[in-house]
């Protein structure tokens, strides 16, 4: 007979850590165990994203090899890993003989190729928001949509500074939104959010919810 | 003990308390006492549909990591998930599963392995896979489109902890003519995802997956015992409102001020 003790220990050490830390929250006594507990999880968080990189190079090893019409992004990403690694670990190795921080390539990286990217994609972002709120009636034309597209035409037309968008009842409009039903709204949902959190957590604590493996 | 880890033990004893509650008097109910969400009525259709063409479903988990609140969102998509690759266990694609933090793709490739497991599905070729796409939120949003974009992909079902990048996966979806069934913690990701997706999961609706996907009786319960406090805080609310009228309400916090 084959006995997986895996299992019930994983489970009984998820759901002692899970009580240690929430009595933590609430029990003076237990703070120091609980910040314990917390520094050794960000530290096997840190862990987890190496053992996620290798995931990362090893799908897109396996795709370079596929024949597949998205196997030049997965090169470019393979490159790009490996080189930032390399130039990373050479900055690394200045530093330690330099005895300063010396992450010069490193922030040239980051400055002249991640940052401008990334701003780029935010100004993307910021057009796609526009083209999903114009849309939203062409997907459901029903009483909240309706309300959900109104509600964003005036919002954007009391923030903008150009004629007739100054008229002083749009100002008023807008304010009236953002303080008194939009405020509401996000307070209802921040506490079905709650809600929805605490039970998640006490199924996870009472080891209905396994999400470390069966 | 302070006057808030004393609320915090009350809230909790409360809320185990009554989902013990209502799962003990639902024990020998056959039927389900839910209102219907018609995102997870898609996301069941869905499954059906990609039992039937042999299509794949594409489950996205977020970028939510296991600190902070973002977390609770990542479970609840890892328990979708779980669900999904269950009950769709006789179709011949797997889902594929995709997130934008280690931990969670950690966590992803267990329930994807427990839950083959469970169902016997021990073919290597088979069994699905959770990868890592990004681990910022643009690299993520931008990795995700390559998986929506297969035309292999049936539907893309996103639960977790999502930004406004959602929108690039949300519109990408939507492009490809596939179902999008979408829900997230984050505020304003909700009203982006409300304007984008097909099937938009509103607020607590995220955290219901397991009820309405035919987990448990517990999962009913612990919706019960949510609906039960959503109105113990209803009636404070409208309380604290009327005493606030009346101009009692300064009594109370004089008294809570001189005890605690």
């Amino acid at each position: 007979m084959k006995i997986d003790l895996k299992s019930p220990f994983s489970t009984a050490v998820a759901i002692g850590v899970g009580i240690i830390v929430l009595a933590g929250y609430f029990i003076p006594s237990f703070t120091n165990v609980r910040f314990i507990l917390l520094r050794t999880g960000l530290v096997l968080a840190a862990v987890a994203l190496l053992v996620g990189i290798i995931n990362l190079i090893t799908v897109h090893i396996k795709k370079l090899g596929a024949d597949s019409e998205n196997s030049g992004y997965s090169l470019i990403l393979v490159i790009s890993l490996l080189a930032t690694l390399v130039i990373g670990i050479i900055d690394m190795v200045q530093t330690y003989l330099v005895g300063k921080p010396n992450y010069q390539m490193t922030s040239w990286i980051f400055t002249n190729i991640q940052l401008p990217i990334e701003t780029s994609l935010l100004a993307v972002t910021a057009i796609s928001l526009t083209y999903a709120a114009a849309s939203i009636l062409r997907k459901r034309m029903d009483v909240f949509s309706i309300v959900f597209f109104f509600v964003v035409l005036l919002v954007l037309l009391g923030s903008f500074s150009i004629p007739p968008a100054t008229l002083p009842f749009l100002h008023v409009i807008r304010e009236w939104i953002l303080r008194v039903p939009a405020l509401g709204g996000a307070r209802g949902l921040l506490l079905g959010i709650a809600l929805g959190t605490i039970t998640t957590g006490i199924r996870i604590l009472m080891g209905i919810d396994r999400p470390y493996g069966e | 003990m302070s006057a808030t880890g004393f609320t915090g033990i009350v809230v909790i004893v409360l809320f185990v308390g009554l989902m013990v509650f209502f799962s003990f008097i639902n024990k020998d109910r056959k039927t389900k006492n839910l209102r219907p969400i018609p995102a997870y009525d898609k996301i069941i259709q869905e499954i059906k549909v990609a039992v039937e063409d042999g299509s794949q479903l594409h489950i996205s988990l977020g970028r939510g990591g296991i600190t902070g609140p973002e977390f609770a969102a990542a479970l609840a998509g890892l328990g979708i998930l779980k669900k999904v690759i269950e009950k769709s266990s006789v179709c011949d694609q797997p889902p594929i599963a995709s997130t934008g933090n280690p931990v969670i793709s950690i966590l992803a490739q267990d329930t994807i392995q427990g839950s083959s497991k469970a169902i016997s599905v021990t073919d290597h070729v088979k069994n699905p896979s959770g990868e890592l796409i990004g681990v910022t939120p643009f690299s993520y949003a931008a990795g995700t489109l390559s998986i929506i974009r297969d035309d292999n992909v049936s539907a893309n079902i996103h639960t977790g902890w999502f930004g406004n990048e959602i929108i690039w996966i949300t519109t990408a979806g939507e492009r490809q003519s596939s179902p999008t069934i979408a829900g997230t913690s984050q505020l304003t990701a909700q009203s982006v995802i409300y304007a984008s997706a097909s099937d938009p999961l509103i607020g607590e609706e995220l955290f219901a997956g397991g009820a309405y996907l035919g987990e448990g009786k517990i999962y009913q319960a612990s919706i019960s015992a949510q609906d039960v406090v959503r109105w113990i805080i209803i009636f404070i609310i409208l309380a604290s409102v009327l005493l606030n009228i009346l101009g009692i309400d300064t009594f109370f916090e004089n008294v809570l001020a001189g005890s605690m």
